[in-house]
């Protein structure tokens, strides 16, 4: 097949990774002062921002609100300046809605949200730049920001997206691998558990294949939850620091 | 400043399949607890933190499948509450939101009056500060407990006042939350008069202005005897 090759004969993908090997994760919490709850995530390129605000009272129709938890209301948006081209329409579309529909079901199975009757949990996410997987990151990013805001979760989300080039699977694919036709997919998962809270995936793969990518992505989650834990434990340690 | 009032309120179980959801107990100020205790593990959200059979689960913890888990980045603390297990729960240095709950007493200020009922914002839940002020109504048969229908809402409350009620219902799809001040220690705490100064109260229904000495119409919080400044 002519075009850009995804995995060399020597097993080096396009930004010279090994197949399963994930892209540099680096985070932040509690960059604002003013939300509830905020973290930075870069996944190789991939720069995201997660704010959160809650509980609170539920802004807006009062219909909107549930009787015995808490409703929880998640923005995807990406910056005009995040991808090479830009951006015309940053949230409002259909890709931005759909995103922040996965994001929310994503969290409403994390989250302890019966605790909170009556009242929103908000998760505005922002990609900063775009670099593949955009949803991944910010389910990341949203996770470290709902730690922050001292919001009681079951379990980290951690995401990673996976593909299958030459009978090999792919751990975190970039832009140039998710456009470049092949499988791509996306699961967002609870680590310690191994329960998944969204699978996503493009395109198409033969049915036997599909194992072999579940179980790459998951693998892969796995290592992301371990940056996380690492993230999380150093920014506590830092906080008890500060106040002691 | 008066000492701050605590009040530690239960919200009953709700059960459900899986996961229990443990009771909630709001702990006022803990660095005090924070002090006296050696080095205290930290930990992650769904960690697990021990059995069912050795601690009883306590805020920031839940229940699965016979372990109690983490579900706040924090430390852990183990307390002994004088039952045989001791509670365990996950405490943060900031404090998380709380929200108002069945039977809490809370502070809040009138906002408007209706001859039907006196909508407040919501201030503080027993002594913590609320980052959001939450609605709630006071309607004019929970204003007292005595002769309910004879009440007057404009004789009993004012837009400005500052208020201890209890919270009766969290409300359905069309109200806020639903608030009494049906008891002798709930009602008008401080309230300002028609000119401008803070009043004084004189009996359960009326409170007098020290600068023009005229009487208006409250319904009155008897202050508990510990709470008041000698």
């Amino acid at each position: 097949m002519a075009g850009i090759e995804l995995l060399s004969d020597q097993g080096y993908r396009l930004d010279g990774r090994r197949a399963t090997e994930l892209r540099k994760v680096q985070a932040r919490m509690g960059v604002f002062a003013q939300a509830d709850g905020s973290a930075y995530l870069e996944q190789g390129n991939t720069k995201a921002l997660a704010v959160v605000y809650g509980p609170h009272e539920v802004r807006g129709p009062r219909a909107k609100s549930l009787h015995d938890r808490a409703v929880i209301n998640c923005q995807y948006s990406m910056a005009t300046f995040s991808t090479a081209e830009r951006k015309r329409r940053p949230h409002g579309d259909r890709k931005s809605s759909e995103m922040s529909l996965h994001l929310k079901q994503t969290f409403e199975a994390a989250v302890l949200t019966q605790l909170y009757p009556r009242s929103q949990i908000d998760i505005y996410v922002k990609i900063l730049q775009s670099d593949g997987g955009n949803y991944t990151a910010c389910v990341n990013a949203a996770t470290l920001a709902v730690v922050d805001a001292g919001i009681p979760m079951r379990d980290y989300v951690c995401a990673c997206t996976a593909g299958f080039v030459d009978d090999t699977p792919l751990a975190d694919l970039c832009h140039a691998e998710e456009s470049g036709g092949g499988t791509s997919l996306s699961l967002a998962l609870l680590p310690r558990s191994g329960q998944i809270a969204l699978v996503q995936m493009d395109a198409r793969i033969h049915q036997d294949h599909l194992d072999t990518l579940m179980e790459a992505a998951m693998t892969a989650c796995k290592g992301v939850s371990r940056v996380l834990d690492g993230v999380v434990r150093q920014h506590l340690q830092e906080v008890s620091v500060l106040t002691a | 400043m008066a000492p701050s009032l605590r009040t530690l309120y239960v919200r009953p179980n709700s059960q459900s399949d899986k996961s229990s959801i443990p009771s909630q107990q709001p702990i006022g100020k803990h660095s005090s607890l924070l002090e006296n205790m050696s080095p205290m593990k930290l930990c992650v959200p769904g960690e697990r933190l021990c059995g069912v059979e050795d601690c009883i689960p306590g805020t920031g913890t839940y229940l699965r499948h016979g372990h109690i888990f983490a579900s706040l980045a924090g430390y852990v603390l183990r307390k002994n509450e004088g039952e045989e297990l001791p509670v365990i729960s996950v405490v943060k240095e900031t404090e998380a939101q709380l929200l108002p709950d069945v039977g809490a007493i809370v502070t809040c200020k009138v906002t408007s009056i209706n001859p039907r009922f006196a909508k407040v914002h919501i201030l503080y839940v027993g002594s913590t500060p609320l980052k959001d002020r939450f609605r709630g109504t006071i309607r004019r048969e929970d204003v007292r407990a005595t002769e309910k229908d004879k009440v007057e809402t404009y004789k009993s409350f004012r837009p400005g006042d500052i208020v201890l009620a209890k919270v009766i219902s969290l409300g359905d799809v069309q109200s806020n939350y639903l608030l009494t001040t049906a008891e002798n220690e709930l009602g008008v705490v401080v309230a300002h008069s028609e000119a401008g100064v803070q009043m004084v109260p004189i009996s359960w229904c009326e409170m007098q202005c020290p600068r023009t000495h005229a009487k208006e119409f409250r319904k009155v919080a008897r202050v508990q005897p510990e709470y008041l400044q000698a």
